[in-house]
């Protein structure tokens, strides 16, 4: 059976799922993002296509994936595999200026380029008029300039195409759930023609409960404020309820409710049972009720010595995570991952049939069990 | 090509049916030639105006076929003798106007418009029997069946117009315009144009018309079919109406234009030169009926051989009709008994078809054993898909429209219209041009489609024409859709010719047909004066380009005008314009099948001068044929096709 | 043949090629060296669209005696002048017959639009099985040597007048190139011209 770029738009992205990750543009010629849609400009004749294959919106095998990233089965669970949990913060004032929350992501990322670690971060940049866009950051400067969260899709591993198919720079890439997941699929299937997956050393998976359609979101956003003057976007903790956006020097940052942001997320995102990028060597997001501060997730063991360095330069400072803070976030976890079954089972119709991440009935089965969710 | 004007009378030349036709106006002493360019007919009004500097003919492209008659029409009332040419689809534009020219009658100076229809439709969007008119209209009509007879039959339309005071057609073909044979070139006259007037009114001394207004008609349609009876009587007794044959054939074949020669080939071919006969017609409406009946009488069966519509043999077969019981005994075979096609070329070999068949012959021109490997040789060739030039500008405004359709994701589509930018239905213009009809019609159907949005249309409407076709048919659809507030995008493919038909001038190029500065009919200030947003883009700059077309399709309400501006390659050619680019494929970049495009540069871009190189698999350029226009560096998704400045 | 003398009536010539390869200008060449030799001579060329890359042909009928309809009869052709292959084929195809004689440019003009071009030693094969005498001229080759594609089309001129398959010889062709390359350009022209004749010689 062939898995082109037809079954790429008849199975997902018309379906309403696409999370728009962009690693169907990874390599593709004919498959560009555009104003907050994945296009395809021209009939592709191959019947079988990288898109296909890498999209985490087509058939995940959990256990093959979990092989090619951390070398064993899939462990199921809230959140997938797991070596070690803690909070963490920036010491660097800057960092902990520009970065979101405690400044983690850029604090490692910044480190990794310093040790020679990596050559490249690739990660997601917000362009004057805060439309994301894929990015390669190969300095501090560059680093710190796409730093800071952006609420919407980005398709931004996008970026990995723009790097030459022979290039051998270390990479560290920075993704949400899905993109994480599509970087799992790359390095069990390399594509045909982005740089040798291999090459990547380090992903970092952010937390991410959802994100919100361009096409829609920023036209409103833009309607909001002048985007030009906004210096960062936040989704405080509860029990504030609301998207703000605050602007450089001192004028008062502005706030909405989450009940109007929310229906601008990107329907694929609903689909997603991945809030903690459980395919990522170390996932990072906010620590919610400790302002200031991250939640760390340590996954592999390469991921654990990046911040081992990182604590032992005193570049990180490092806290417990408190065991109630702890359950709550494996509860949001699986919250998730209730939401996400629920939502397939009423695209496809049945129970037994969980589009990507289970094929009828056994699979399906399987991977409830592994959640504890049957 | 010769000029024809210096040919030298008596001589023996070679020249293609259209030289022929215009050698034949000179003869005939026009002062006044128009026509607008459209092949098959294109290249008589070119060979004038080269006339035009040894001879005092005045020589125009007007900018449509109406216009174009109204301009010979004027020579004619003013007393000269006018001339005007178009093609088949041309004689519907100028039809308006000659349907009230046949009332008012012409002038002093006979009217002759030569028209050439395109039986197979090589190069037309239709395949229509222009003779039609003729009937239509009443006025008289002739079919040349050479080169030498269009150039005697264009001299002798002239006595039959000033005659019976009636405009006269010419009706040629494709292969007769195309067709160089020899033609031997008469004696050019040697006075000058009598003076042109416009007669005065109430004149009672000047013997011409002071008049021609087509109404009240009572006073002119009674006239004019006496005048159409007068031009009866004269054909009765044509020099281009001819019989060859016996007496009393058993069949009797008539036939008219290109298909005379067919039918005389193809009898000698049968060795029945003295079995079949030939009535071969000249003058073709209205039919000379005393000279036909006179033929009909001889024999019992009855073969028309002409192209598309059965035209003379409705006409035999009404006037058999009347003849009844004396033609009772006739068989007719033609389009209506199925023997030949009233569609597409004949050619001796579909005469030679017909004639064994009522002959009950067998023809079988090669051996058996010869026609089997030509069947094997069938099938091994490949077709060939007609296709843009290398560095054809069309090519990349199709490449931006469809990038620029695809991203803005509405279902977008273009109204196409008639010109080289037609072929963007097919896979050169990536399928992108969605309608086809007559020139203008793309933006007409466009102002029309973008008042659907009420009635939920909600996909982008495009509308494409040329430089030529914005002149020609375009501003009247343009004007409508701004007058209307419709909504939709028009992009005027401005590649400085009237490239399909052989690169003539027109309103916005700033020469004249015969090489005068003119001046110039601005495409920007057009569109603007006439109310539509207009933007101007070099399409070879895809992504100002795309752009572009994304922000006016974006607009919500209005008609945009985008103005595609790059000179068509072949002009840039003949103007001896060096490429900018010296182009090349970096073989280590280029990963042939490999590569994840599927040959995007070869199969989809479909340029002519890239190749997929026999031994490596990559692609390659061309050499002999790359124009270096440097499109193709801009589509290769891996960079590999490179273009060095030259 | 010999110059001025007809050897069949009619003779019927078929230049063969693609669209924008200029069998017009060829064609054009050999009608009016024919006319000044006094023969009768119908020159149809393919108009249209297909001068866009498509299948071309010209046909040339020549006599002594009469006009005849410009297009070869289905197996009538006796030369075929072939500027590219797969077009040699497809005119022999139609036209072809066991006395044909085809002069024959080797070098492909790949169709575009992703149509596959056949093997090209059967098409040689079948072109060679289907003629009675084959010649293959490398125009466009020795035209690139020459520095220009647009050189071919003289040169092949210069072959079929060598080959000597035409009531013409080359005093019949000379005025006429020096009537159409007026200038310097006369000069390469008059080299192309005579490279076709050493090529067949």
């Amino acid at each position: 059976m062939a898995n082109g770029i037809n079954e790429l738009f008849d199975e997902v992205i018309n379906r309403g799922l696409c999370a728009g990750c962009g690693a169907c543009i990874t390599g593709c010629p004919y498959i560009v993002a555009h104003a907050g849609r994945i296009v395809a400009l021209d009939k592709c004749t191959g019947s079988e296509g990288d898109c296909y294959k890498h999209c985490p919106r087509t058939f995940f095998d959990f256990d093959g994936v979990s092989e090619a990233v951390f070398g064993k089965a899939y462990p199921g669970g809230e959140m997938g595999q797991v070596l070690e949990i803690f909070m963490a913060r920036a010491t660097d004032p800057e960092i902990l200026k520009r970065g979101q929350d405690g400044g983690t992501v850029t604090s490692l990322l910044a480190l990794a380029l310093e040790e020679g670690l990596i050559d490249a971060a690739v990660s997601t940049r917000m362009d004057a008029e805060k439309a994301p866009h894929g990015s390669v950051a190969r300095s501090r400067r560059e680093l710190l300039e796409s730093a800071g969260a952006c609420y919407e899709v980005g398709f931004s591993l996008e970026a990995y195409r723009s790097l030459p198919a022979e290039s051998t720079e270390k990479l560290a890439i920075v993704g949400t759930g899905c993109q994480v997941e599509a970087l799992g699929k790359i390095k069990r299937e390399p594509p045909q023609n982005s740089p040798d997956p291999r090459n990547i050393r380090f992903t970092l998976g952010l937390f991410c409960g959802w994100a919100l359609a361009p096409g829609t979101f920023h036209p409103y956003l833009k309607s909001l404020c002048e985007l030009s003057q906004v210096c960062k976007f936040e989704i405080p903790p509860r029990p504030r309820y609301s998207f703000e956006f605050h602007f450089e020097n001192d004028r008062e940052a502005g706030s909405v409710s989450l009940d109007v942001i929310k229906p601008h997320i990107n329907s694929g995102c609903h689909y997603c049972w991945d809030m903690t990028a459980e395919f990522s060597d170390v996932s990072i997001g906010s620590a919610e009720t400790f302002p200031g501060w991250n939640t760390v997730l340590v996954r592999s063991p390469r991921g654990a010595e990046l911040l081992a360095l990182a604590t032992e330069k005193g570049i990180l400072e490092t806290r417990e995570l408190p065991e109630e803070k702890l359950s709550h976030l494996k509860w949001a976890a699986l919250q998730k991952k209730r939401a996400a079954v629920e939502k397939i089972t009423e695209k496809s119709g049945s129970k037994n049939d969980l589009l990507h991440i289970g094929r009828p009935p056994e699979e399906s089965a399987d991977i409830l069990s592994r959640w504890n969710i049957l | 090509m010769a000029n024809i004007a210096t040919l030298k009378p008596g001589s023996t030349c070679l020249l293609m049916g259209n030289e022929a036709v215009a050698r034949g106006v000179l003869e005939a002493g026009a002062g006044v030639a128009s026509g607008y360019p459209g092949s098959p007919s294109s290249e008589v009004i070119p060979a004038l105006a080269e006339a035009a500097s040894q001879t005092d003919i005045y020589v125009e492209w007007s900018t449509n076929e109406k216009v174009a008659v109204e301009v010979a029409a004027g020579g004619s009332f003013a007393g000269i003798r006018s001339f005007c040419v178009m093609k088949q689809n041309g004689a519907n534009v100028a039809a308006d106007f000659i349907v009230n020219l046949n009332m008012t009658g012409i002038g002093g100076g006979g009217l002759v418009i030569f028209i050439s229809d395109d039986p197979g439709g090589g190069t037309s969007n239709n395949e229509q029997d222009s003779r039609t008119i003729a009937k239509w209209i009443d006025n008289p009509l002739m079919e040349p069946s050479s080169a030498q007879e269009a150039k005697e039959m264009i001299k002798w339309a002239y006595e039959v117009s000033e005659a019976v005071n009636l405009l006269t057609f010419v009706r040629g073909v494709g292969r007769i315009s195309y067709t160089r044979s020899n033609v031997v070139p008469g004696e050019l006259p040697r006075k000058a144009q009598p003076e042109a007037v416009f007669p005065e009114i109430w004149d009672r001394n000047n013997p011409r018309k002071s008049r021609f207004t087509s109404g009240p008609f009572p006073v002119f349609h009674a006239p004019l079919h006496e005048k159409l009876e007068k031009a009866r009587e004269i054909f009765e007794t044509s020099p281009f109406n001819s019989y060859t044959g016996p007496e009393k054939p058993e069949l009797l074949i008539i036939a008219c234009g290109a298909s005379t020669s067919y039918c005389i080939e193809g009898v000698n071919e049968l060795n029945l030169e003295d079995r079949v006969s030939v009535l071969k017609l000249g003058t073709t409406w209205p039919l000379p009926e005393k000279l036909v009946a006179k033929h009909l009488k001889t024999t019992c069966k009855v073969l028309f051989v002409e192209e598309m519509d059965p035209f003379v043999e409705r006409s035999v077969m009404e006037l058999a009709a009347a003849l009844l019981p004396e033609t009772a005994h006739l068989t007719f075979f033609g389009a209506r008994s199925g023997h030949l096609t009233p569609y597409g070329e004949l050619s001796t070999d579909s005469v030679i078809g017909a004639l064994a068949d009522i002959m009950g012959i067998t023809y079988q021109p090669r051996d058996r054993a010869y026609e089997e490997m030509c069947v094997e040789a069938a099938a091994l060739v490949p077709g060939r898909p007609i296709n843009m030039c290398p560095g054809c500008p069309h090519r990349a405004t199709y490449w931006a429209v469809k990038n620029g359709l695809s991203l803005d994701g509405r279902n977008g589509f273009v109204c196409g219209d008639v010109g080289c930018y037609s072929m963007g239905f097919a896979g050169p213009g990536f399928y992108q041009a969605r309608t086809m009809h007559a020139m203008g019609s793309g933006t007409g159907l466009a102002s029309g489609l973008g008042k659907l949005g009420r009635f939920g249309l909600d996909q982008p409407v495009l509308a494409i024409c040329g430089d030529s076709t914005f002149y020609h048919a375009v501003m009247p659809a343009l004007a409508n859709g701004v007058y209307n507030n419709s909504n939709f995008t028009l992009l005027i493919a401005d590649n400085s010719a009237t490239a399909m038909t052989g690169f003539q001038p027109h309103p916005g190029t700033g020469q004249t047909a015969t090489g005068e500065p003119a001046k110039v009919v601005e495409l920007e200030a057009v569109c603007r004066a006439m109310g539509a947003t207009v933007e101007t883009c070099d399409p070879f700059d895809l992504p100002k380009t795309i752009d572009t077309l994304l922000k006016m399709m974006a607009e919500e309400s209005g008609v945009k005008v985008v103005i595609m501006r790059h000179m068509c390659q072949l002009v840039k050619g003949k103007r001896k314009i060096a490429p900018s680019w010296k182009m090349h494929v970096d073989g280590s970049k280029c990963l042939a099948d490999a590569c994840g495009c599927h040959r995007l540069c070869t199969r989809l871009f479909g340029c002519p001068g890239l190749m997929v190189d026999g031994e490596t698999g990559k692609a390659a350029i061309d050499e002999a044929l790359c124009a270096g226009c440097g499109l193709c560096a801009q589509i290769c998704p891996a960079h590999a096709i490179i273009g060095e400045e030259v | 043949m010999r110059p001025g003398k007809l050897e069949k009536e009619p003779y019927n010539v078929i230049i063969a090629g693609v669209g924008g390869q200029g069998n017009v200008l060829l064609s054009g060449f050999i009608g009016a060296a024919l006319v000044n030799e006094g023969f009768m001579v119908s020159v149809a060329d393919t108009f249209g669209v297909s001068q866009r890359g498509g299948s071309v042909a010209s046909h040339i009928k020549i006599s002594r005696k009469t006009l005849y309809s410009s297009v070869t009869l289905k197996g009538k052709a006796d030369l075929l002048i072939g500027m590219e292959p797969v077009e040699t084929l497809r005119s022999l195809a139609e036209f072809g017959n066991p006395g044909i004689i085809s002069i024959v440019n080797p070098r492909p003009f790949y169709p575009s639009g992703g149509v596959a071009y056949p093997d090209l030693g059967e098409v040689r094969r079948a072109i060679e099985r289907m003629s009675s005498r084959t010649s293959y001229v490398n125009v466009t080759e020795e035209a690139l040597k020459m520095g220009n594609p647009i050189y071919s089309n003289i040169i092949l001129l210069g072959a079929v007048i060598g080959a000597g398959v035409l009531p013409l010889g080359e005093e019949s062709i000379f005025p006429l190139l020096a009537e159409r390359f007026p200038g310097e350009i006369l000069e390469i022209n008059l080299r192309a011209f005579r490279k076709g004749i050493e090529l067949v010689s």
